[in-house]
């Protein structure tokens, strides 16, 4: 496992170079990204760390193509979301990318594995069955996939959102405090899996989170401030993430 | 808490509009049929005014109690001269006047005529100070002179001294200079055409020598109209009657006044029609209001509000709606009966100007029903509201939907006194067209209602089915329309109601006229023998029975019948009696006579079947017939028949017999057979010819005789429906609302969408879908509806037998309702693709 910073390259799953992202204008001017340099390798589980304001937030959603950067460029494998219009980006979303939020993650009309297989329905191209199983057995839902949202817990609405986002094959899953809803055992839960998505499936994510524990799972820590990327730490442990937070001065 | 209501009136303004909008079509339509009403009734009130300036007093008949033309009985002109004798009298005047009896033709010979108004001939003897008309232009007519309206003149081209050919009852056109123009009162012509000449061409025209049917008078200076009409009395004889203007003029007043009053009634029971149907719509936007509003709610209530804050909060906001709703439709009516007077003029039947009148009873009416509507529909959300617990400020609760068993509780206790009611309405003996209507209105109603109560049970499963080819070729987009077009089955259920309504009244009545036609139809096949009609072109009125005479001679035709409709006193009754030639009429129409024969000659009747039974009467007795010129006879039963569809009375005399005793000689209709060995077109042309001088008149076989019945019917048609659109609009507005507020809710759930790769347009495709679906529930029910209600129609109407159900336009309606739906899509569906992603998921 890599101990320094990746050389940023073509070949990484998701890059951000020189990310500026400027909200408002004149007086009301907010930088929330101050020229970001940052590569996600294939194959990793990397968490993003920061206090609110931080830009965390914002450079996952510039990075995933749900914002456009103010300055910089943001690439998922080697396309630059930037020269992207609507419609293609849609795609990549669609295509490129999966997506866990923190809540209301599943659409209530649709069960558990239309709401899996959504956005290979939406791409409208043959669904392989078989991947899309062995997904649903992956994250222990075999036999629910026949419930719709409300009639399945919060740790299995996550599930099964998690099992969506890996259903594309993306080339990067972004999670959004994926398990900030959930109670402790829920979330070692669903990040055990995730970790194993990675581990197994050569799955890439990234995740924003404040909590350490959750931290932890990843291999990589990045953390913002103000905009910038002020420390990162390798295969961190709890203990380690809250030194560091602690030596930030948060 | 004012504040309250008017940040959620802020909040929601965009909704609310629309809410707004369809309480306004409802209410401006009330508002307009007031003005409408009012306008006209101060409008002809002017004119009559206008008409007898400088009459005191008019001498008349009295009024008969059997008549069967539309003219005023005739006396003797002599009259005049004795009354312009009497000191008590300044000025007085013999005139004639007739409905619908000369024409002037054009070029082609055809006759000029305004399409719905009629036309009139009278005697005029150029101004004077009793004089009805008045002289724009030229001098009055005298001997082979006419003058004639202003609008007639405009639209066939004519000027003065230029010579007019006038058909004439005596079927002998004639040429007349025209020497003026004229106005009636002052613009009061009201689109009728008037044709005028000296009193004794009058008389000779009209072939009522030496005849008057009204002499106007003027009293002398200093008499008072007491004096005037107590002296008119000592010299007038019997039967005939001395009144004051003033009453003459409330007399012609009440007359217009049923017809305007029939006029905003109609109107006004489409306008009921169309705030029964926003009733639906305002319910709906405020239920979903506060379904989305819960967490509101229960933080107010957990805040120390009381249950009746809320639900007042509620209600003063649906208030404030109902109030700028109501003023809007003050305003707007005032449009609408501008709008619809200029539609009255372009459909040939112009209003005579006038400024139009707003009565504070409009004011009032308007702002009580706007205000009242928009309550009474506000209540059960606002209801709904005020149980809202402080608890449900903290939980995230859907809405509860209601059970099955209270929605079938619930919409059976609705729907069954509905039918009930409406099948008393429409089948039982009621007197007084009022309370059926009464009944058939407060029954439709309630069974509305509850149909629409009931119909949340299959919104679910109706929608899946409709859904389901959606799906098949739309995928997932299609999957997604289907699922949340059932998601809230009240919602979608109350949302298609409005657009249930609208078609269910416009289906019905496409099967209520396709079954008229039918019926005619069988009515022509079962009755009529006939090869050719001659009738009047436009209006089927009647028209000088010289026709029969002219047809009579020609070899080509083998018998010839004019049927006449007069008014009797039979057996006691006064009741329409048929006239024709009795014997030659067996060739021409097919009574279906079941007893005796129908050639009953001068001393004989022929009874409807029903009729006799009532009566008592079989064949060979004598029944007492009193005609309309006092004369009366015994006449013996010499046929008893069973279809009265076609000649449209219960008893049949001959022709010969009546003519002797009715004032005018006129024939509905004349009927035709040709005799064998004639080539078919040249005899059709030898008939044309025949007639030609009885202008008005036009020549018909079967087939176009159905076509222009089926033109007619269609006419009539249009009218209703076009009206009826309105539902559709008001349903329109119901949809978009109910779209952009489900869109509302679902913000978030579109964001988590677009995130997961949906495109703009397949979301717009969703939205899209969704509102087809619902609107195509709501046609369907309401086609199925409409149809159910046309055929308990033309089962309660005994004089419709044939029942026919159009299906091409029903699937046409379909149609309509589903292209409906996708315009009312377009804009929440636009506004659904706008939204920004990330705020969209990160909306609360």
């Amino acid at each position: 496992m890599p101990t320094t910073s990746p050389t940023i390259s073509a070949t990484m799953a998701a890059r951000a170079v020189d990310a500026i992202k400027v909200y408002g204008s004149g007086d009301t001017e907010v930088h929330a990204l101050r020229g970001v340099n940052v590569g996600f390798e294939r194959g990793r589980f990397t968490a993003i760390m920061g206090p609110s304001g931080s830009g965390k937030s914002t450079l996952m959603h510039c990075m995933a193509g749900l914002d456009r950067l103010t300055g910089g460029e943001a690439y998922i494998g080697d396309v630059a979301i930037s020269t992207l219009n609507d419609k293609e980006l849609t795609r990549l979303r669609r295509e490129k990318v999966g997506f866990i939020f923190q809540a209301y993650n599943l659409v209530p009309t649709l069960n558990a594995r239309e709401n899996i297989t959504l956005p290979l329905d939406l791409g409208g191209g043959d669904i392989d069955d078989a991947w899309v199983d062995e997904v649903i057995d992956a994250v222990g839902l075999s036999d629910r996939v026949t419930h719709r949202p409300n009639e399945l817990s919060g740790g299995q609405q996550q599930r099964v959102a998690v099992a969506r986002a890996l259903a594309t094959r993306p080339d990067m899953v972004f999670g959004d405090e994926p398990t900030g809803n959930l109670d402790s055992r829920t979330s070692s839960e669903i990040l055990t899996f995730m970790r194993s998505a990675v581990d197994e499936l050569g799955q890439s994510i990234v995740m924003v989170t404040h909590d350490p524990i959750s931290a932890s799972y990843a291999d990589r820590v990045l953390f913002l401030d103000d905009g910038k990327i002020v420390h990162e730490l390798f295969a961190p442990t709890t203990d380690s993430v809250l030194d560091a937070i602690r030596d930030l001065g948060h | 808490m004012f504040k309250l209501v008017r940040r959620g009136i802020a909040a929601n303004l965009g909704r609310l509009l629309l809410t707004l909008a369809s309480v306004f079509i409802g209410v401006a339509f009330v508002s307009g049929s007031f003005v409408l009403a009012d306008s006209l009734r101060a409008v002809f009130s002017q004119v009559s005014e206008d008409i007898f300036a400088g009459i005191d007093a008019q001498v008349q008949a009295v009024e008969p109690e059997l008549s069967s033309g539309f003219d005023l009985p005739r006396f003797d002109g002599a009259l005049t001269e004795d009354i312009r004798a009497l000191d008590e009298v300044e000025y007085a005047e013999g005139g004639l006047f007739a409905f619908e009896q000369t024409y002037t033709l054009d070029d082609e010979g055809e006759v000029n005529r305004p399409l719905g108004p009629p036309v009139f001939t009278s005697s005029w003897g150029g101004p004077s100070p009793v004089s009805a008309f008045t002289l724009l232009g030229g001098e009055a007519p005298a001997g082979q002179e006419i003058a004639i309206d202003q609008l007639q003149a405009d639209t066939a081209g004519f000027e003065i001294g230029d010579t007019l050919t006038v058909a004439l009852p005596t079927g002998q056109p004639e040429e007349f200079t025209l020497s003026a123009l004229i106005d009636f009162g002052e613009g009061g012509a009201g689109g009728s055409y008037f044709n005028l000449f000296d009193l004794a061409t009058t008389q000779r025209i009209l072939e009522l020598e030496g005849q008057v049917d009204s002499i106007v008078v003027a009293a002398a200076p200093g008499t008072d109209t007491d004096t005037l009409l107590t002296a008119l009395d000592a010299v007038i004889p019997e039967g005939l009657e001395a009144r004051s203007a003033e009453d003459v003029i409330a007399d012609q007043e009440e007359e217009f006044g049923t017809v305007i009053d029939l006029i905003g009634n109609v109107l006004l029971g489409f306008a009921i029609v169309v705030l029964f149907v926003s009733i639906f719509i305002i319910y709906n936007t405020f239920a979903i209001l506060v379904g989305q509003r819960t967490r509101q709610l229960g933080l107010l209530r957990s805040i120390g509000a009381s249950a009746a804050q809320v639900r007042t909060m509620m209600l003063i906001e649906a208030a404030i709606i109902g109030l700028v709703a109501a003023v809007a439709g003050l305003f707007g009516g005032i449009g609408v009966a501008w709008l619809l007077k200029q539609l009255f003029s372009t459909a040939g039947g112009a209003f005579p100007d006038g400024p139009l009148e707003i009565q504070p009873r409009t004011i009032y009416v308007v702002v009580v029903v706007g205000l009242l509507v928009t309550l009474a529909s506000a209540l059960i959300p606002a209801f709904r509201a005020s149980r809202v617990s402080p608890l449900e400020a903290v939980r995230d609760g859907g809405r509860k939907e209601r059970s099955m068993l209270f929605r079938v509780v619930s919409g059976s206790a609705v729907i069954l006194p509905g039918l009930i009611l409406l099948g008393f309405g429409l089948f039982a003996d009621i007197d007084g067209t009022a309370e059926r209507l009464a009944a058939i209105g407060v029954g439709g109603g309630l069974s509305f209602l509850g149909v629409s109560m009931l119909s949340a049970l299959f919104a679910e499963p109706l929608g899946e089915v409709l859904g389901y080819p959606i799906e098949k070729v739309k995928g997932v987009t299609g999957r997604l329309a289907r699922e949340n077009a059932s998601r809230h089955p009240q919602r979608t259920a109350t949302t298609a109601t409005a657009l249930m309504i609208g078609l269910a009244l416009i289906s019905g009545v496409a099967v209520l006229t396709a079954s008229l036609l039918r019926t005619f139809d069988q009515l022509l096949e079962e009755a009529i023998v006939a090869d050719l009609f001659v009738f009047e072109e436009n209006q089927g009125l009647p028209f000088p029975a010289v026709v029969v005479d002219e047809l009579e001679k020609l070899p080509e035709v083998d018998a010839v019948a004019g049927f006449a409709t007069i008014e009797a006193r039979v057996d006691g009754e006064v009741s329409d009696v048929a006239a024709y030639e009795t014997a030659t009429g067996i060739e021409v129409v097919n009574v279906g006579v079941s007893q005796g024969s129908i050639d009953v000659g001068t001393g004989g009747i022929a009874v409807l079947s029903d009729r006799a039974e009532e009566l008592g009467l079989v064949l060979g007795q004598s029944v007492e017939v009193e005609f309309e010129d006092g004369f009366v006879t015994e006449l013996t039963v010499e046929a008893i028949y069973q279809e009265d569809g076609f000649i449209g009375a219960p008893f049949v005399v001959d022709r010969a017999l009546s003519s002797e005793h009715v004032a005018s000689d006129d024939v509905g209709f004349v009927g035709i057979t040709l005799a064998e060995g004639f080539d078919i077109t040249a005899a059709r042309t030898a008939v044309e010819a025949a007639v030609a001088d009885v202008a008005q008149v036009v020549v018909q076989d079967n087939s176009e005789f159905r076509a222009e019945a089926e033109e007619q019917i269609s006419q009539l048609q249009v009218i209703v429906i076009g009206l009826l659109v309105l539902c559709l609009v008001v349903a329109f507005f119901g949809i978009v609302n109910t779209m952009a507020l489900s869109i509302l809710e679902r913000i978030r759930e579109i964001g988590l969408l677009r995130a997961v790769g949906m495109t703009r347009s397949q979301l717009r495709a969703s939205v899209r879908w969704e509102a087809v679906i619902v609107a195509v529930f709501g046609s369907l029910l309401g086609i199925i509806m409409g149809v159910l209600l046309g055929w308990a129609t033309v089962t309660a109407v005994p004089d419709i037998t044939g029942l026919a159900i159009p299906w091409t336009q029903l699937v046409i309606y379909l149609v309509v309702g589903a292209i409906l739906g996708v315009i009312a899509a377009y804009f929440p569906a636009a506004r659904a693709a706008r939204l920004n992603v990330l705020d969209a998921i990160a909306h609360e």
